[in-house]
C-alpha cells in the first residue's frame, strides 16, 4: 500500500492523519506539567491606567511594588490609545489585520517600558518579546517579576477577524494563553471598571454586574461590549490548566492583591473545569 | 473620514460588533498580489525523500522565471514523534507547538539547500520584511510553515496537538499578503469524503466552500480544520487549492490558475 513508501519513526501517530478526529483526541485527559505554578500574571489595562498618566498609574505601580515583595509576577500591558490611533491610520492606509497586529506590538512594548522604568528599583524590567517565552523561568528565578508587551506574537500570522479588520488576539488573550502554557496560579485583568456587566457601565446606569460566569453562558448572552477581548471566550473554553481569570477594578489597587490571593473581588470568568 | 474613525476607536469598546463591522469598509491592500504561497507537505512529501522531492524541485525551478513563489514547509513524521513523546511527558500545547516548529525548520532548510544554486533564500519570521525584495530579485523565498506562536499556541478543542500548524501558517501568509494563490502540495489529489489511504470507497471532492465543508463535519480532512474555519472570515485568502504534487505538471497548472485538485473557497 501507499504507506510502504513512507519513511516512518514508530510512535503513537505514525500512519495516522493528524486531522483525523480520533487521532486528535489522543492525549485528552492526560496530565500537563505545570512549569510555573507559583507565578501570577497581572495584565494592567493601558487605556484604563497608563493613558491616564501618573494619577491613575502610580497607585497601581505602588501596589505592584508591595506585591512583588511576596509574590512572583508576570506583568503585561497593552497599547491603549496609541494602538487605537494606529488602527485608525493603518486601516485608512489599507493595511490588513496581520499588519495591524504586528504594529500594535510596538505600542504595547512602549507601555511595557514605561512600567519597566517605574519598577526598575525592584529589578523588574520589560523583557523583549522574543525572549519572554524561553527565558521566563530563568528571569523569575533572578527577579521578583518581569514585564512584557502583552500582544501575543501572532504578528502577520494573526487570524482573520470574524467581524471587521481589528486583530482579535490582543493583550488579554495573550495573558490567558501564556497562563495556560506555563500553568500560572492566577490571572488578573486590571481595568477601570469593577468587572463584567451586561451592558457598558460607562454608558448605562442600569447595567447589571456579573460577579461570576461560565464562558459558555457568557457566549450565549452575546454581550455587545466586554471588558476583555472576545476571543478569550474561545480560548478559555479549551483551557485545562488556566480554568478562570478575574477582572478587577485597579482604581482600588488593593483588589489586585486580593485577586492574587484567590479572593473573589471582581468578575470571575471560568470554564467547565473550574472548581470554586 | 480618518478623524471620525480615530474618534470612534478611541471612544468605543473595541469588542463592539457595530464598530468592528464598520471597519470592513476599509478594504486591505493586497501587498503581494502577484505572489503564490506554496506549501510542501511534511509527511506527505518531504518524508518520502528524493523520489518525491527532486521532481518537485525541478518543477519549481522550471516555474521560477514565470511565477513568484513563497514556499512554506510542513513538519511530518518527526513532529508526530515529538508530539507523541511530548504528550507522554506532559508537555503543554504551547511546547508541543515549538517541537513541531523545529521540524518544519529542518524541512525548510533542506528545501533551501536544494534551491540554493538558484539563489533562493530561507527566511525566518523576523525576515519577512525582506520578502518583497527576494521575490523581485529571485522570484522565491522559503520559510518554515509553522506560525511562530511559540508559547502562545492555543489549545485545541480536543486533545493536545497544536491546532495551528503549518497549513495554517502558510494560509495566513497568503491572507495577510493578499497573494494570488495558496497551493497545498500533498500526496493526494485533494479532499475526499474519508482518508483515501484507508477507505477505498472515499469519494473525491473537486470543489467545495469552507462553509459546506464545516457543515459536513468529515472525520478526516486533507487540510487543517483551522484553515477552513479561518477561510469563513477571510478578507484576501478566499481560495485555496490542494494538489497532488506526485504527479508532474500539477504545480505548473495550479500556478497557471488551472483546477487540478480540490479547490476550497470562502463562499
Amino acid at each position: 500500500m501507499e504507506n510502504k513508501h513512507h519513511n516512518h519513526i514508530d510512535s503513537l501517530y505514525m500512519r495516522e492523519s493528524l486531522l483525523d478526529k480520533k487521532v486528535m483526541a489522543i492525549g485528552e485527559g492526560s496530565s500537563t506539567f505545570k512549569m510555573l505554578p507559583y507565578v501570577h500574571i497581572v495584565k494592567i489595562g493601558a487605556s484604563s491606567f497608563i493613558d491616564k498618566g501618573r494619577e491613575a498609574t502610580y497607585p497601581v505601580v505602588d501596589k505592584m511594588r508591595e506585591i512583588l515583595k511576596k509574590e512572583k509576577l508576570v506583568i503585561s500591558t497593552g497599547g491603549g490609545a496609541r494602538s487605537k490611533h494606529l488602527f485608525s491610520v493603518a486601516l485608512d492606509l489599507g493595511m490588513p489585520t496581520g499588519v495591524l497586529a504586528q504594529l500594535a506590538g510596538e505600542d504595547a512594548l512602549g507601555n511595557a517600558h514605561i512600567l519597566g522604568t517605574l519598577l526598575s528599583p525592584e529589578g523588574v524590567i520589560a523583557i523583549p518579546p522574543e525572549s519572554i517565552g524561553h527565558l521566563l523561568p530563568l528571569f523569575l528565578q533572578a527577579a521578583p517579576g518581569v514585564i512584557y508587551a502583552g500582544m501575543p506574537p501572532y504578528s502577520i500570522w494573526e487570524h482573520p477577524s470574524k467581524k471587521g479588520n481589528i486583530p482579535s488576539h490582543r493583550t488579554d488573550s495573550g495573558a490567558i494563553i501564556l497562563a495556560e502554557t506555563f500553568g500560572f496560579k492566577t490571572v488578573t485583568l486590571v481595568k477601570d471598571v469593577d468587572g463584567l456587566y451586561d451592558k457598558d457601565p460607562k454608558e448605562f446606569k442600569d447595567a447589571k454586574f456579573i460577579d461570576k460566569i461560565n464562558v459558555n453562558e457568557l457566549e450565549k448572552m452575546n454581550l455587545k461590549t466586554l471588558p476583555f477581548n472576545r476571543v478569550v471566550i474561545d480560548i478559555l473554553r479549551n483551557n485545562k490548566s488556566c480554568t478562570h481569570f478575574q477582572v478587577v477594578n485597579g482604581n482600588n489597587p488593593d483588589l489586585i492583591e486580593d485577586s492574587i490571593n484567590g479572593k473573589h473581588v471582581g468578575s470571575i470568568i471560568h470554564n467547565d473545569l473550574y472548581e470554586g | 473620514m480618518i478623524e471620525l474613525l480615530t474618534k470612534k476607536l478611541l471612544n468605543t469598546n473595541l469588542e463592539d460588533p457595530d464598530l468592528l463591522l464598520g471597519t470592513e469598509r476599509y478594504k486591505s491592500n493586497k501587498i503581494l498580489p502577484e505572489a503564490n504561497v506554496i506549501k510542501i507537505g511534511g509527511q506527505s512529501f518531504m518524508d518520502r525523500g528524493r523520489k518525491a522531492v527532486f521532481p518537485l524541485i525541478e518543477e519549481i525551478k522550471e516555474n521560477l522565471p514565470k511565477h513568484q513563489m513563497i514556499i512554506g514547509t510542513g513538519a511530518g513524521t518527526r513532529a508526530r514523534h515529538a508530539y507523541s513523546v511530548g504528550i507522554d511527558m506532559g508537555m503543554p500545547t504551547g511546547v508541543l507547538g515549538l517541537l513541531g516548529t523545529f521540524v518544519s525548520i529542518q524541512n525548510a532548510k533542506m528545501i533551501h539547500y536544494l534551491l540554493a544554486d538558484h539563489g533562493i533564500p530561507y527566511i525566518e519570521p523576523g525576515g519577512f520584511s525582506q520578502l518583497p525584495l527576494y521575490l523581485k530579485e529571485r522570484n522565491a523565498a522559503i520559510f518554515f510553515g509553522m506560525p511562530p506562536y511559540t508559547y502562545w499556541q492555543r489549545n485545541p478543542e480536543i486533545g493536545k496537538i497544536p491546532p495551528y500548524r503549518t497549513d495554517t501558517g502558510c494560509y495566513l501568509i497568503s491572507e495577510t499578503y493578499g497573494t494570488k494563490n495558496m497551493i497545498y502540495i500533498k500526496d493526494e489529489k485533494g479532499l475526499y469524503t474519508n482518508d483515501p489511504k484507508k477507505d477505498k470507497n472515499a469519494k473525491f471532492i473537486p470543489k467545495i466552500t469552507a462553509g459546506e465543508l464545516m457543515e459536513r463535519d468529515l472525520d478526516d480532512v486533507v487540510v487543517e480544520r483551522s484553515v477552513i474555519e479561518m477561510m469563513t472570515s477571510a478578507k484576501n485568502g478566499r481560495q485555496i487549492q490542494i494538489i497532488n504534487g506526485m504527479e508532474k505538471g500539477n504545480l505548473t497548472k495550479a500556478l497557471n490558475g488551472e483546477h487540478v485538485g480540490t479547490i476550497i473557497t470562502s463562499n
